[in-house]
């Protein structure tokens, strides 16, 4: 054995719960993601209540002053308001959570790996602001279908209704007492959510949200099933 | 008797077309679907639900709508479930409780023969005297108190609880609330109404509003079309408003499920319950209040006896005895409390009927055992005096509508105040808080076009409040029908007593005038002294009568008297709604399941779950012991992921670590870690840890377990004042982290490393070095804190596994193995280092525990240095030392024990362990300052108060040049 040796993939903080559910990966980069699962139509579910853990895939986050300039400068377009996402052109979404605060995550199609150019291209030399190591800080989560709204109706106490809650509209706020970043970004005339929050906390949020969305037939739902309502 | 059922359209709430069974102790009896547990046994024949609390009374149906407790059943799985809301299902078991015997020949009911020995707040002068004697009635009170059984062997039930958003939530589905819901959303708000009920319309549904008996059906029906076809107005049926809470924090319980409303503007409508009427035998089975006989009728087509009397001192009587003659009942008389009662459409219309009304008089004693046999009535000849000609009448059902108390407890928890209100004998809602509104009974108002017309406006204006203003204001009505409903004085002594004010508690007219007699004037006090108020149904049927008669006992007006404080919850709710669903986060790191598939025994570390140790529970002490031998003689590593781990990164990120931590670090190297040591504002010890320097602008610190989130906050506390040019980033899972520690560590390590000199010289103990392992990118830390030969390898989280791995596999030749929780604080307490929170308290400042090497005196300013000068400045009150136990054989003194000398507690010990390394016990302690010299003995007091010889010996215990880990 050697300090050469490739690294490893990245796999999922859940990878254990997806295999149960029936999951099979796929490598996405230098990532294993849950492609799809075992058993029923997954674009039913995913109109209805879905779950995706798209946690192994590229995010990143930059904060301290100047980094909404730097981002800018990179050809990142970022909205004036604080807590609104904005779609950029190769399918990725930057989140403004504060004035120097910009969440990244890379698109779910197979687009540019905008995260992986933007961490390439930080250097902390005369830097007056940081990366935020998104992508193992945070799990990451896509909840998807009409019933998504009125299932986070029973972990968080922040109206998600489609009609209060618009796209692209940023929330930081508690889901099942951790704190966690919520984004909505529709898929099509899908609705759906990001769900960032606490990766040591990743297997306590997928369990309750699973209790969350049986009521509502919710199941988990896989990449490509997610990457058919992009395409 | 069996009353039977009533033909339609009486029944509104049965299906007659679906039979069902149930048992009540014991006894099948036929129900309909939509019955509930108590209208069905109505229906049957069965009049005695239930026994009182204190003397075990038979107690029949008094509301029916859930409001007392005299309908309290026990069901399989559910103790004090109310028998007038719980639905019958087939097959569902019901029976009595709080009896001894049977329901029908309750042995306990002998206790009422001693009534006279237990006056108003007999308990609080009995049982203790002589001394001692508590002891013997214990064991006898406790088995008569309480209500019900628990079944531990019940099934878990699943409840949850889930917000709901809306412009305005109306609490209330009868006339005012529908009104006030169907305005609000024709203004554009999004209005949700909530009403406890299997149907919405209220009082529409069961009381009378008009001669002919047509009006309360066709206005419902009208308001619940509109409300149902509205697309911005959502009914929730059979949904209970528990609670109102802050900002408009509705509590809503449906089923199993707790609705956590917001509301931008709530409107109470809820309503009013009828009052009781005070008299000898009022309690009897087959009295019962006008409206519960209505609701009997009207909702479950259940005729509640053959030959009634009503007592009435309004027109709401009236329309029960119209309601009972349309149901074929005999209406024996109506006593009309007042002497003069005026005209009025229902009064005249009963007249025409041929009812013998007998104004002037009162039901002045019920007659009977089992269940009431007939009245004794008596003119009335004062305020509550019936000094007059009595006679009696047989009958099998009194009805009593003498007045009503608002449904107003939601508007008391969000800060309304219920005041009596002399002109309409009531107590009134006031100082209604903003953002609230206020629509029908509740406020008063009876009349039901003035209801209408108060839901309307109360709907609009809630609506408006929120923006939704588009509408012409509705006009507010003049009358409100509120004078003339509640007759001032209900309340008729008898010399025999046995006139029940409150039901839940057996409490008569003497106990509460007794209780003000001993001097428990205040209303307050008076409810606790008598107990008036504090059953189950919560003084709904009795404050208002408890009010008059403290007054009257006082000299006073009833409206000087204030009323009792109103809590949440509004009705009883289950535990489960209460317990049920409840987040608890909990936080695993990344090489948990390998902790677990390797026969882990996992402990709870603040949210985190760690291995305390690896095997069986049974061979848990060995266990230790061979993990502790295992870092001490060869290889292993323990999972460190907890461990907080805050970046602070910036161009003051030195002078930040400075101003946090009570070391020095502006001259700190780079490539270097140091030990960190924080304090609060005064001097205690609140958490520690290792800065690493990896850039000039780059500190990495680790933080306790349990203290990271703390230090976290504390670091953006004051950096919002101090204003420093740096970052503070919180990074603690995503950072996983794993100790290799021993003798062997770093040839295990370097078997899979070769980007990093791990050599002694260019890596020396507290060096810190960027790198690879196994191919992942990490951090690596040369601290000891068990004092061997180790690194912390701190990687990103999504490699934890592979990194524990990796370490498992290179380490696999050496004998390498995991080690827990517990046998590295063993290996710690061997070195002397503290636990932060173990061997340290909320006081314990640097130099009371011998950290004083970790304080600069020579900084300008750090979180705590001025406290810190002040303590040390002074005489040290204790210090934290180690020791070690001469015999090691005997019962070993556990941490908390405390320290004594002469009798007098001068410390406690923090940390005790029988170290495998030293081959004796040693731990650290408390003891005073002229105790902690080496070689000074004190006592412990151990188990059983044994006291413990106990030597002070030098620290570190183990290793005490630091070589080890320093190879």
């Amino acid at each position: 054995m050697d300090g050469q040796v490739a690294r490893p993939p990245r796999r999922s903080f859940i990878y254990r719960e997806l295999e149960a559910a029936g999951a099979r990966f796929v490598a996405v980069g230098d990532a294993e993601v849950a492609a799809h699962y075992a058993g029923d139509d997954e674009t039913q579910a995913l109109s209805s209540l879905g779950i995706a853990d798209l946690s192994p895939l590229p995010r990143t986050g930059f904060k301290g002053d100047g980094a909404v300039d730097w981002l800018a400068a990179q050809g990142i377009a970022i909205g004036e308001a604080s807590n609104h996402a904005v779609r950029q052109a190769d399918g990725a979404l930057a989140a403004k959570l504060a004035p120097g605060e910009v969440l990244v995550l890379d698109g779910l199609g197979e687009g540019e790996a905008i995260c992986a150019r933007l961490d390439a291209a930080w250097t902390p030399v005369a830097s007056a602001f940081w990366p935020v190591p998104r992508r193992d800080g945070a799990f990451w989560f896509l909840v998807t279908g009409e019933h998504a709204a009125t299932m986070f109706a029973k972990v968080c106490g922040v109206d998600l209704r489609p009609d209060k809650f618009s796209n692209h509209a940023v929330a930081q706020t508690s889901v099942a007492r951790t704190n966690a970043i919520v984004v909505r970004d529709d898929l099509g005339a899908v609705p759906a959510f990001h769900l960032l929050g606490d990766s040591a906390s990743a297997r306590y949020m997928w369990h309750c949200l699973a209790d969350a969305a049986r009521e509502f037939g919710g199941r988990p739902v896989g990449l490509e099933a997610v990457r058919s309502l992009i395409r | 008797m069996r009353a039977g059922r009533l033909p339609e359209p009486f029944g509104r709430f049965v299906d007659r077309a679906e039979a069902q069974t149930f048992t009540f102790e014991g006894r099948a009896h036929p129900a309909l679907a939509g019955d509930t547990v108590a209208s069905a046994l109505m229906a049957a024949g069965v009049t005695t639900l239930s026994r009182s609390f204190k003397y075990h009374r038979r107690r029949g149906v008094l509301t029916m709508a859930g409001q007392d407790a005299n309908t309290l059943v026990q069901l399989a799985d559910e103790p004090n479930a109310l028998a007038d809301v719980v639905p019958v299902s087939e097959g569902l078991a019901v029976g009595g409780q709080n009896y001894s015997g049977s329901l029908g020949n309750d042995r306990a009911a002998l206790l009422e023969r001693l009534a006279p020995f237990m006056p108003v707040g007999f308990y609080y002068k009995a049982f203790y005297k002589p001394k001692g004697a508590w002891k013997l009635w214990e064991g006898v009170v406790r088995r008569l108190t309480g209500l019900g059984r628990v079944n531990a062997e019940a099934p878990h039930g699943y409840y949850d609880k889930m917000y709901l958003f809306c412009d305005v939530a109306v609490v209330g589905g009868g006339p005012a609330g529908l009104s006030a819901a169907i305005e609000a959303a024709a203004a554009g708000a999004e209005v949700m109404l909530f009403d406890d009920q299997p149907a919405p319309g209220g009082a529409l549904n069961y009381a009378r509003f008009d001669a002919a008996g047509e009006r309360a059906g066709r206005v419902r029906d009208e308001l619940v079309r509109a409300a149902k076809n509205h697309p911005r107005l959502k009914v929730y049926t059979g949904a209970v408003a528990e609670a109102l809470y802050e900002d408009n924090w509705l509590a809503v319980v449906h089923g199993n499920r707790l609705y956590k409303v917001r509301a931008h503007t709530v409107v109470v409508a809820a309503g009013a319950f009828e009052q009781p009427m005070v008299f000898r035998n009022n309690d009897l089975p087959g009295i019962m209040l006008g409206s519960a006989a209505q609701r009997l009728m009207r909702l479950y087509a259940v005729a509640p006896g053959r030959r009634a009397v009503v007592a009435t001192a309004n027109d709401h009587g009236y329309g029960v005895a119209l309601d009972l003659l349309d149901a074929g009942i005999e209406v024996a008389a109506v006593a009309d409390l007042r002497p003069d009662p005026p005209s009025s459409e229902m009064k005249d219309a009963a007249l025409a009927r041929g009812l013998r009304v007998v104004a002037g008089h009162t039901v002045f004693e019920g007659l009977g055992k089992k269940r009431v046999a007939g009245v004794r009535m008596a003119e009335i000849t004062g305020q509550g005096e019936c000094r007059g000609a009595s006679f009696t009448v047989d009958c099998d059902l009194v009805c009593v509508s003498v007045g009503y108390a608002p449904t107003a407890a939601l508007l008391c928890h969000a800060g309304a105040k219920l005041a009596y209100d002399e002109a309409t004998a009531t107590l009134r809602p006031d100082r209604i808080p903003p953002g609230m509104h206020v629509a029908g009974a509740v406020g008063g108002a009876h009349d039901l076009d003035a209801v209408i017309a108060e839901g309307r406006f109360a709907g609009w204006a809630a609506a408006a409040a929120g923006g939704f203003d588009g509408r012409a204001e509705p006009k507010f009505p003049n009358g409100r029908g509120d004078v003339g409903v509640n007759h001032p004085w209900p309340i008729f002594p008898h010399p025999k007593g046995k006139e029940f004010v409150d039901f839940d508690e057996d409490l008569v007219v003497a106990d509460i005038e007794n209780a003000v007699a001993d001097g428990f004037e205040e209303i307050e006090l008076l409810k606790r002294y008598s107990t008036s108020g504090m059953g189950p149904s919560q003084g709904r049927q009795s404050a208002l009568a408890t009010v008059r008669l403290a007054a009257r006992a006082r000299g006073r007006p009833p409206a000087e008297m204030g009323t009792t404080t109103v809590r949440p919850p509004a009705l009883p709710e289950t535990f489960g709604v209460l317990a049920g669903r409840s987040f608890n986060p909990e936080r695993l790191t990344p090489a948990h399941h390998r902790h677990v598939e390797a026969g882990a025994r996992m402990m709870v570390a603040g949210l985190w779950w760690r291995p305390a140790f690896y095997g069986p529970p049974e061979r848990r002490d060995e266990c230790i012991v061979e993990e502790a031998t295992a870092v001490r003689a060869n290889v292993a590593i323990i999972d460190v992921s907890t461990l907080g781990g805050i970046e602070v990164r910036g161009a003051d990120a030195a002078e930040f670590m400075n101003r946090m931590y009570t070391f020095a670090y502006k001259k700190q190297q780079v490539g270097r870690g140091r030990y960190a040591l924080m304090t609060d504002p005064s001097g205690a010890i609140v958490d520690d840890g290792v800065a690493c320097r990896f850039a000039e602008d780059h500190y990495y610190v680790t933080a306790t377990t349990g203290g990271a989130d703390g230090v976290y906050q504390n670091m953006l506390w004051y950096n919002a004042q101090w204003r420093l040019a740096v970052d503070i980033s919180n990074v603690t899972a995503a950072w996983c982290g794993v100790n290799i520690a021993g003798p062997k560590s770093r040839h295990v390590l370097s078997r899979i490393t070769r980007d990093v000199d791990l050599s002694a010289e260019a890596f020396p103990y507290m060096g810190v070095r960027h790198g690879t392992v196994a191919g992942i990118p990490v951090r690596l830390l040369r601290v000891g804190f068990v004092g061997e030969l180790g690194y912390e390898i701190h990687a990103p989280a999504a490699f934890g596994e592979v990194l524990w791995d990796a370490l498992v596999e290179a380490g696999r030749e050496a004998g390498i193995r995991p080690f827990g929780v517990e046998a590295q604080r063993l290996l710690r307490l061997e070195k002397g280092h503290i636990i932060i929170g173990q061997d340290t308290d909320g006081l314990t400042h640097p130099h009371e525990a011998e950290m004083g090497w970790a304080v600069s005196g020579k900084k300008p300013f750090f979180v705590g240095k001025r406290a810190i000068e002040i303590q040390t400045a002074r005489p040290i009150t204790r210090r934290l030392v180690g020791f070690a136990l001469a015999n090691g054989s005997g019962p070993l003194p556990e941490e908390c024990h405390l320290t004594v000398r002469a009798g007098e507690i001068v410390g406690r010990v923090t940390s005790v362990v029988r170290s495998p390394a030293l081959g004796r016990v040693i731990g650290l302690a408390y003891v005073a300052p002229d105790q902690a010299e080496v070689g000074s003995t004190f006592h412990i007091k151990g188990p059983g108060g044994r006291l413990i010889a106990a030597e002070v010996v030098p620290v570190p215990f183990y290793d005490p040049d630091n070589q080890r880990q320093e190879l």
